[in-house]
């Protein structure tokens, strides 16, 4: 026997130390701003342990300050005392509180927590290394303004750069927050001046508050908000869907021709509106195929977390779900999945295969593009529509599988045929209530462009009145995908109420299970939140918002 | 991910600037530079040997205008002790007494003896003033007043800066 590739050996393995088609890019900021936050952990350690670098700083300070501090100027002494006030007192929580503001009003909770986890974390590194350190304030020379504790490093310096660098992290597009920055750094160096004019501290404690600062704010940021997870964007789209120009095109084409042999000659995204777990892409070849393509990222993996941490919050153990641990793990179910559906007779895209873009971070699924099909709710559902589509569900039943995730957008009607899209949920022997809620989501899609009545006396040739009663006595609003909720809200017939008339009586099927697990998570979170109201109610005046 | 930040900011949120700053310890070491910085004009400096038993230091808070440093006991209370310097202090409602340091004067304001003592000891200086608030629990004896105010020591700023000029940097106080 001899074994040969399907491809007939045309596609291309990356080989060992070859970079992906989309490297994963080096984070130049952060990686300079650590090395210079190290630089003076190093010294301060330096300094804890040995008077003679403190003594050597010192004097290097005095010299830079003392010239300035005795040439002082009347009407300037006035300015800098008030801007050394203002950098003490009202800069810090002003600019802290309108940021935690406008997070809230464009729902950017995540960065809200991380500023003030930054103001913690910055006010934490400040306390303990000037306790450590204890450095007075600037000896021999007469002090004219404002201060409170020891000197090094500048804790009213490090936290009014957190909150600039948080503004312009949580608020600022990518493309102005350079203008942002430059103003933030134009008001940092006025309160600097301002310390060092009024002998408040020393131009190394500055530059060490403002160094620790944004070390720690862009660190924070970038591990829990990361801009390609979380873009700042102020235009609608979903922060699900990634930007495909530029590099990332690129990309797409290079591993599409090396591991799936397909040469591209255009790619555009499609299908935005309705989707939020992925990137749907159209992608058509030279040779005239066209093919439809997934993109999933990080972002789609947090999704996909958030999503079933949700779902365990709310249903508890009769959606017995585990998150999927990489970008990898997600796409190959996806993938798997097809090939299951596709073995056992759901009429959906044959899938072609996963393109790696950047290892463990961005994966491409490539199936057939449906060509001419329509969203169920823009087709005309025939008699033929209603039983096919129904027939689905009974082949998915028989086969011991769930779609669980049937709404208008991924029930595609072509050439008069049913074809299911979107297995990403999709799940091998699931709960039987899961199945039963599959069969309602069905009829209620099947109803949205038809009668309730015609659905019915169709979905009787399928299942029994006991198995369509089951399905909407495990029905109800939070077990509906969002889009079909809302098609109902639109459509004004009470639909799932005339199928509960339809149907024999039955008393509802409880989805509210209680585990431990569940329990523990909603105690877990409700104590987190109670936790963090209370001590930041005390502590707000320790992280410069009081 | 997002959890353990939420955790970890709950649990630093309450951590005070001022909760860890080591109290002025004689001759020089702790914050004895900074409370002496914090008035200038000030011509002695508070310091402390060593505490008696039972009793530390709580907080201490130093800014341009005074220091304020709380001790604890475990006999007197929480915050039983209050020790201040200041620019000056009122000393109207006070009796003179002898005082312990040559260079100060010392005056006595006790408002309540027992149940809980409740007065005021201040020592008057060129430039500034140290003033000692004691508020004790009702079961504490008033004699826990003297064993803590035993710890107090007032040194001279000139000694200080001497001390510094010649250890440390050629800059003084």
């Amino acid at each position: 026997m001899t074994i040969v590739a399907t491809d007939g050996g045309r596609r291309r393995r990356r080989p060992s130390g070859e970079p992906p088609p989309l490297p994963r890019p080096i984070d130049a900021a952060m990686i300079g701003w650590l090395a210079g936050f190290g630089c003076f952990a190093v010294l301060w350690v330096w300094v804890f342990l040995s008077d003679d670098p403190a003594r050597w700083i010192t004097l290097r300070d005095l010299e830079l300050m003392t010239p300035v501090v005795e040439n002082r100027v009347g009407w300037l002494d006035r300015i800098m005392e008030a801007t050394n006030r203002a950098g003490l007192y009202w800069a810090t929580p002003t600019v802290g509180w309108a940021t935690l503001a406008a997070a809230l009003v464009t729902k950017r909770i995540r960065h809200a927590v991380i500023l003030l986890g930054s103001l913690s974390a910055t006010a934490m590194v400040m306390t303990a290394t000037a306790d450590g350190i204890r450095r007075p304030r600037p000896l021999g020379l007469t002090i004219t303004g404002e201060w409170e504790g020891f000197a090094q490093p500048s804790r009213p310096v490090a936290l009014l750069t957190v909150v600039l660098v948080a503004a312009g992290l949580t608020l600022a597009p990518p493309k102005l927050r350079r203008y942002w920055y430059a103003t933030a750094a134009a008001a940092l160096t006025a309160f600097g001046v301002a310390q060092i004019y009024t002998a408040v501290e020393h131009p190394t404690d500055t530059l060490a508050g403002a160094t620790t600062g944004t070390a720690i704010t862009i660190v924070m940021y970038r591990l829990f908000a990361p801009e390609t997870a979380f873009p700042i964007t102020y235009r609608t789209a979903k922060t699900a869907h990634l930007d495909i120009t530029g590099p990332r095109e690129a990309a797409i084409r290079r591993a599409l021709r090396d591991q799936l042999t397909i040469d591209v000659h255009s790619i555009r995204p499609v299908n935005l509106a309705s989707s939020s777990g992925s990137t749907p892409l159209l992608i058509e070849a030279d040779d005239g195929e066209t093919y439809f393509g997934k993109l999933y990222a990080s972002t789609h993996l947090r999704s996909d977390r958030s999503y079933k941490l949700g779902r365990t919050l709310l249903y508890g153990q009769l959606e017995d779900e585990t998150r999927y641990t990489s970008v990898r793990r997600l796409v190959q179910h996806e993938d798997y999945m097809l090939h299951v559906m596709q073995r056992v007779g759901v009429p959906c895209p044959a899938p072609h295969g996963i393109v790696e873009i950047t290892p463990e971070r961005e994966y491409l699924l490539v199936t057939d593009h449906l060509a001419d099909a329509t969203e169920i709710s823009d087709a005309d559902i025939t008699e033929q529509v209603i039983d096919e589509a129904l027939a689905v569900v009974g082949v998915l039943w028989k086969a011991g599988l769930a779609h669980r995730d049937i709404k208008p957008g991924n029930v595609m009607v072509q050439d008069g045929h049913i074809r299911m899209v979107d297995v990403s949920f999709a799940q091998v022997r699931p709960s039987p209530w899961r199945q039963a809620v599959d069969l309602a989501n069905m009829m209620l899609v099947l109803a949205l462009g038809s009668t309730p009545e015609l659905v019915y006396r169709h979905a009787r040739r399928h299942f029994t009145d006991e198995e369509i009663s089951e399905a909407f006595a495990a029905t109800r609003g939070v077990t509906m995908p969002s889009q079909l909720r809302r098609s109902l809200r639109g459509d004004g017939r009470r639909l799932l109420d005339e199928f509960r008339r339809l149907a024999p009586t039955r008393p509802p099927v409880a989805i509210q299970r209680w585990t431990l697990r569940r329990a523990g998570l909603t105690l877990g979170y409700g104590a987190i939140a109670v936790s963090v109201l209370a001590v930041l109610a005390s502590g707000l005046s320790d992280i410069g918002l009081a | 991910m997002l959890a353990t930040l939420v955790s970890a900011l709950a649990a630093s949120a309450g951590c005070s600037a001022t909760a860890t700053m080591p109290a002025p310890e004689c001759p020089m070491g702790g914050s004895s530079l900074i409370v002496a910085q914090s008035v200038p004009s000030a011509s002695q400096v508070p310091c402390f040997e060593s505490l008696p038993e039972g009793w530390s230091v709580s907080s201490v808070d130093v800014n341009q205008d005074r220091s304020v440093i709380r001790l604890d006991s475990d006999r007197a209370g929480p915050g039983a002790a209050i020790l201040h310097l200041d620019r000056t202090c009122d000393v109207s409602a006070a009796v003179s007494t002898a005082s312990e340091f040559p260079d100060a004067e010392r005056f006595d304001q006790i408002e309540q003896l027992a149940p809980g003592f409740r007065a005021s000891r201040f020592y008057r200086f060129d430039g500034g003033c140290v003033r000692w608030d004691f508020a004790f629990d009702h079961n504490a004896s008033a004699t826990e007043a003297v064993a803590v105010g035993d710890a107090l020591h007032l040194i001279p700023r000139q000694e200080l800066s001497d001390r510094l000029s010649e250890t440390f940097v050629g800059e003084g106080l």
